[in-house]
This record gives structure tokens, sequence and C-alpha cells, in this order.
């Protein structure tokens, strides 16, 4: 059981909490983590919608064969699903283990 | 004579299993082997365990006959769960292996320092996996059913013996290994069969044109081909259930503790997508050929598709030993998701139930690890006895509700918890209480019958677009109006949470890791 009231480090925690090292960290994680989300989640409510209310467009043929719009931007959620892993993952490896690595340095005071 | 083969096959999959879990537990010596596979699983292998994991028997049986049923609608299913696991990386997964908390009730427990919350989120766990048990329990039967005659309680059973020895006997080290070699394995089953067929026929657009006409309307997005009302609205609340509900499946979270840290989690998740996502391009298949081939099936509730199509489509050997091959990938599905779920369940009826009291009764004269056993003994048991009571419900259907479930508890729980620093500990308990209610009550009236169609029965078949907002409502509400329980340590957490691991910040003595790893002794053999 964590007891905070008699916790010494307590005030360390909070000396970092209102760092603007910090809070810069936390809130470029939420400026793009936040939109991304909305922004995929979207795009995956709008495809149903499409397949609902626009047959037309959904069922029109490529190329006069089998594959109709559907069916491709079907597939194409299983692609974008993929693409916006890797942009995430290439995101946090670029942006925010290099801060979290000087932040590090900051609590520790190691010299840079 | 089919039937031999395929026991046979089924007996194979058993044996390397077991074998696989042998190997494991040789080399599985401590505590933490036990619990996290010592957190040394490369990315790769653990990716394949993930999937392994993850790919159910809905997965495997379920989405191919729901789409053979219902049409193209029911393809949302394999988007949904993929997507799950894609909302579970960017929204939870980084901060909670942060955290240090290796359970979710452990995450409560330090986030709202409540053994009131701790609790609740015991229960719903045992409840959630144990709801996710019972479609895997089903699949065995069915499976062993379809191929020998035998009843489904048969099937069912083969898979709690196995389970229980597994799990018991390794822990999760050796369930990493086994589950590995499954996704593979399932993989393999389900691809093979649709690649001899088109290698037979050369050319795949006679097949699809062989579904003009019959099949038209079925092949149309939201038609109402299954006999649902309102697909537009049970479509939106299938995924969002299936978006937000994979993070709160206790099997799937224990998972990401196996990495080594942060960055092996992410790079692991990416194969996890890409694995995922290839299994499920042959479900819709087997369904799209079984209109064609098996369309009797539709009345029987499909979920027999891709075990019986085979041996439609290639009487005599051919069709035999494909037939058996598909049955082992799916007892391998069935093996694989309910042993994660079970080191899951187990963990925490281990924890929250059985330690204290068992080290109570004995006098602290017992083997930590002994305690884990009989927990995984319990978790077993119980679905299989529920199973034995409650009959057949779709696979796919029980997946669903089980989603519902953890969309309306585990989500509000994690995402605020995570996000929002003014979330009480009284809040907390009311959104657990009340989205929890909600969905097993939906969850009850369907499995008992429920509405004969209409909104109720739209609404009660898939809740989630209303429970899971009634939960996070309740969270905000709750919280407004009691500022002064919102926990102490709330700026301690946030660092936790928010600060990456490369940071050295102290990650707290309340965590679970630490004190496991100093009160447990290895296993007795190792």
């Amino acid at each position: 059981m964590s007891d905070s009231t008699r916790d010494p480090d307590l005030t360390t925690y909070r000396d970092v909490q209102v760092s603007p090292d910090f809070s810069e960290l936390r809130r470029r994680f939420r400026r793009f983590v936040f939109p991304m989300t909305a922004l995929f989640l979207v795009w995956y409510f709008v495809y149903v919608l499409l397949a609902d209310y626009a047959h037309g467009f959904m069922s029109h043929r490529i190329g006069g064969g089998n594959i109709t719009v559907a069916l491709l931007f079907g597939l194409g959620q299983f692609v974008s699903t993929f693409a916006i892993t890797l942009i995430y993952v290439r995101w946090a490896d670029r942006r925010i283990d290099p801060d979290a690595e000087k932040l590090r340095h900051q609590l520790e005071g190691a010299p840079q | 004579m089919p039937a031999a083969i395929s026991v046979a096959a089924i007996g194979l999959v058993v044996v390397a299993t077991i074998g696989i879990g042998l190997f494991g537990l040789r080399i599985s010596r401590t505590t933490s082997d036990f619990y996290v596979a010592s957190r040394a699983v490369s990315p790769r292998w653990n990716a394949s365990a993930i999937s392994g994991e993850y790919l159910s028997a809905a997965s495997f049986l379920g989405v191919a006959g729901l789409v053979l049923v219902n049409g193209a609608d029911m393809l949302w299913f394999s988007v949904g769960y993929t997507v799950g696991y894609l909302m579970l990386l960017v929204l939870v997964a980084a901060p909670l292996r942060r955290s240090g908390a290796y359970t979710l009730p452990d995450f409560a427990e330090t986030r709202f320092e409540s053994a009131a919350v701790r609790r609740i989120c015991a229960g719903l766990v045992v409840g959630i996996g144990t709801l996710y048990l019972l479609p895997q329990l089903q699949g065995a039967g069915l499976a062993v059913q379809t191929v020998t005659g035998a009843p489904p309680q048969v099937g069912a059973a083969v898979v709690t013996v196995i389970v229980v020895i597994n799990v018991a006997a390794g822990g999760m080290r050796s369930i990493t290994f086994v589950q590995a070699f499954q996704y593979w394995l399932k993989l393999t089953a389900l691809a093979a069969p649709i690649f001899v067929i088109l290698l037979v026929w050369h050319q795949p657009t006679g097949v699809l044109d062989s579904l003009h006409g019959a099949a038209a309307a079925w092949a149309e997005p939201l038609s109402r081909a299954g006999g649902r009302d309102h697909p537009l609205y049970a479509t939106y609340s299938l995924l969002l259930a299936l978006c937000f509900g994979t993070m709160g499946l206790p099997h799937v979270l224990v998972r990401f503790y196996t990495n080594p840290d942060g960055r092996a989690a992410r790079r692991t998740t990416v194969v996890v997508l890409a694995l995922l996502g290839l299994f499920y391009l042959f479900p819709p298949m087997y369904a799209v050929l079984g209109r064609t081939f098996a369309p009797d099936l539709v009345a029987t509730g499909g979920d027999t598709v891709v075990l019986e199509l085979p041996g439609r489509i290639f009487p005599g050997t051919a069709g035999d030993l494909l037939g058996a091959l598909v049955a082992a990938g799916a007892f391998a599905a069935f093996l694989s998701t309910s042993s994660g779920l079970t080191v899951a369940i187990a963990g925490v009826i281990d924890q929250d139930l059985l330690r204290s009291r068992l080290h109570r009764w004995t006098g602290g004269d017992y083997v930590a690890v002994s305690s884990f056993r009989i927990a995984a003994l319990i978790a077993m048991i119980v679905p299989y006895l529920a199973f034995t009571v409650t009959g057949a419900l779709s696979l796919a259907d029980t997946v669903g509700l089980a989603f519902a479930l953890a969309s309306s508890t585990f989500c509000p729980l994690l995402v605020l918890g995570i996000w929002w620093r003014r979330m009480s500990t009284t809040g907390a308990a009311a959104g657990l209480v009340v989205g929890g209610i909600a969905a097993s009550a939906a969850a009850l009236v369907n499995v008992s019958g429920g509405p004969q169609g209409g909104w109720p029965r739209a609404l009660v078949g898939q809740p989630a677009a209303w429970t899971m907002p009634l939960a996070f409502v309740t969270v905000i509400v709750v919280s407004k109006l009691t500022p002064d329980r919102i926990p102490a340590g709330t700026a301690r957490s946030m660092v936790r949470l928010h600060t990456p691991e490369a940071v050295d910040v102290d990650r707290g003595p309340a965590t679970l890791t630490n004190r496991a790893a100093g009160s447990l002794r290895p296993p007795p053999h190792a």
C-alpha cells in the first residue's frame, strides 16, 4: 500500500509534474495521439456510413471487373491500420524517446 | 476414416502443445519466468505469441460463420479486432507498461489507492475472462462433434484438461513458446485449403462469378441478411465494442509485460498487426466459398463452415487431409486463447483471493507457485461447468458480449485514469459498477432469450454504444461531485505513467512485480 502523505519523495514528483519539460512531453504526446485516434476512428465509421448511404459509389466497379470501390476501401482499412501503427511507432521513437532521455539527465543531474 | 485422420491431427497438436510446454518448463526457473517470461521475449517471438493468443475460436471459426450467415457486415469483426489492438497501443499500452503494474487490478490500486476499486477490478477480470473462455470451450466441443460425432462436452473437457496442465506446469514462459507455435499452425491450417482450391481451379474469378445471382443481396453491406434490425446501429455498436474493448481483455494486457521495455512493446505491436491482418484475409474467403458449396450451413448458424468446407470441395483423401489440418488449427486456436486467459484469470484469483488465505491457513508454510496452480484449476473449471449448463450461443455473439463488458468498464477506467488527473476514487468505482451492471444485464437478457425484434433487440444484442458512454459519463459526473476523493498520490502516478522508462523514477514499492519478486520462491522442481 502506498501512503502518499508520509512519502518523503512526493515533493520530487510534484516538482517533476509542474516542470515545463514534463508538461511539454505530455502535451506533445496528447497533441499527436488524440487527433490521430479521432481521425482514424472517423475513417472507420465513415466507411460504414458510406456502405449504407452511398451504394452507387461503393459498388462502382473499377475497370469493369469484379473489384468495387467498397472492396478497395475494405482492404484499405487493414492497410491504413498498419500504416497508422508504423507512423506512431516512428514518431514515438523520434519525438518522445530523445526528450525522455533529456528529462532523465535533468532529474538525475548527469552531465549532457 | 476421415474422423481417424482428424483425431490423429488433433492428437498431434495436443502432444506438440504439451511437449513445447514441458520444454518451456525446463527453462522456467524463477518467479519472473513464471509470470512475465522474465521479460526476455524478443519482439518477433512475442508478436507470434500475442497473435496466437489473440486469434481465438471466434476468429478461427466464428468470423467465417458470421459472414456466411449475416453477409458482408460481419467483416467488421475482423477490422474491429485489429483496430482494437491499435487503440490499445496508442492510448494505454505505453503508460500502463510504465506504471509498473502488472495486472488491471494492480493498476487500479496504485492509481486510485483503494482496495475497493482493486476488488471490483479483480471481479471484472474474472467475469470477462470467464465470458471469453465460454466460446473457446464451445468451439472445441463443436470441432470434436463435427469431426467425430462425440457430444460437445468431450472437446471442451479435452481443452480444459490440457490448458490446466500446461498453465499450472509452465506458467508464462512455456505458454509463450506454445502460443507462438500455434499462431503459425493456425495460419497454415487456414491458408492451405484456400491455396489448394485456388491452385486446382487456376482462376479465382470463376469462384467469384459463381456467386452472382443467389448471393447478391448477402454481399450487399448493411443488408438484413441475418435477420438483424437496425444494421447501422448494430454495426457501429459492435465496432465501438471491439475498438475499445480490446484494451480491457485480461489476457491481452498481461502480454505487454513480457516485453523488455516500451520500445520493444511498440515494435511487437507493429508485427502483431501485420500478422493479424494476414490471418483475417482468410475467414471471409471461407464464407464466400461456403455460400456456393455449403449453403445448407446457413440454417445451422455456420460456425462449422471452416471445418466442413475442405471435405465438401474435395471429396476423398485430399479433402480428408485438408479437413484434418483445419481441425488441428482450430484446436490450436482453442488451446492458445484459453491458455492465455487462464494465465490472466489465475494470476488475479491467486493474488486477490487465494494467496493471503492460503498463507493464513498454512501458517506461511507453502510454496507460492502452488497457489497459482490451484488458481489455474479454478479458472478453468468454472467456465467448463458454465459451458455444460448454458448450452450453445453463437461463438462470436458471446465474444461480442465480453467485448461490450470490457469496453464499458476497463476502457473508461484506463483512458480517464491515464489522462485525466481530476478523476476521483469514487468516480472510478461508480463507473466500473454502473458500466459493469448495464453491460452484464444486457448480456443476461440476451442469453435468456431476450426481446424478439426492433430497437429493444438491437440495443440488448449490441449494448456497447449506450453502455460505454454511460460508464464514461458516470465517471466524469461522480468525479466532479467528489473532488475531495481524488487520490493524494495523483501527481506521482501521472509522472510515472507519462515519463518513458528511460527516466529512472522509482516506480513504487506498491507494485506487484517488486512485491512478487521479493516474496515468491521458484517452482519446486525447477
